[in-house]
């Protein structure tokens, strides 16, 4: 099956993001309830170092595997319809946060309700919002990955 | 000619020749017009719109 070089960087960004991001995301939630401090972002800025490098690294091989290799219009094409899709999954995900917030600050509610605790303290909301990006990050992807081998 | 050959003179990837000519893709005019250049022909002969 041949695969292209585009389709090739998509999953290694996809199986990236998923293993680094995700994998802290998971270890962030498993804690819950999360503690009241503000969020490590120490712990946060290496990681993205480290996918940086991963990603440099690992794009760095395939393109000598793949010389002559150029995004034609069909990939910014795609590219531009996957982000798009990304940006609304992105705007609903947010919308759902605020909606949760003004539910826990205005309204009064509290519960057992694994969102509305969440978003009551700062350390949630920003992993909530960072679930938010990260998720939309995996449809831009997977988007881009479906149209490159099915349609377009 | 192969796929690729085609590709790298019309100035696309060879994924974008197989999607065209499955029919999955509608090139732009400039790319359309390059190809019936390759093969020496008017672009109604390579393209057809139905």
């Amino acid at each position: 099956m041949d695969v292209s070089f585009k389709a090739k960087s998509l999953v290694v960004s996809l199986i990236l993001t998923l293993a680094i991001f995700g994998w802290y995301l998971v270890a962030v939630f498993s804690s819950f309830p999360l503690d009241q401090e503000p969020p490590s972002f120490v712990s946060l800025l290496v990681l993205v170092v480290w996918f940086a490098v991963f990603e440099s690294l690992i794009h760095g091989l395939l393109a000598i595997k793949h010389p002559s290799q150029r995004e034609d219009e069909r990939d910014k094409l795609i590219e531009r319809l996957a982000q798009s899709y990304a940006y609304w999954f992105l705007c609903g995900c947010l919308f759902f946060v605020m909606g949760n917030i003004v539910m826990a600050s205005w309204l009064g509610l509290s519960s057992s309700h694994l969102v509305l605790n969440l978003v009551g303290t700062p350390n949630g909301i920003f992993h909530l919002l960072l679930l938010c990006f990260v998720s939309a990050e995996v449809v831009n992807f997977v988007t881009q990955l479906y149209h490159h081998r099915v349609s377009l | 000619m192969s796929q690729q050959d085609l590709a790298d003179r019309v100035g696309v990837t060879r994924q974008t020749i197989i999607a065209i000519e499955k029919d999955k893709y509608s090139p732009s005019l400039e790319v359309a017009f390059k190809i019936s250049e390759v093969f020496e022909v008017d672009l109604a002969c390579v393209f057809s719109y139905s």
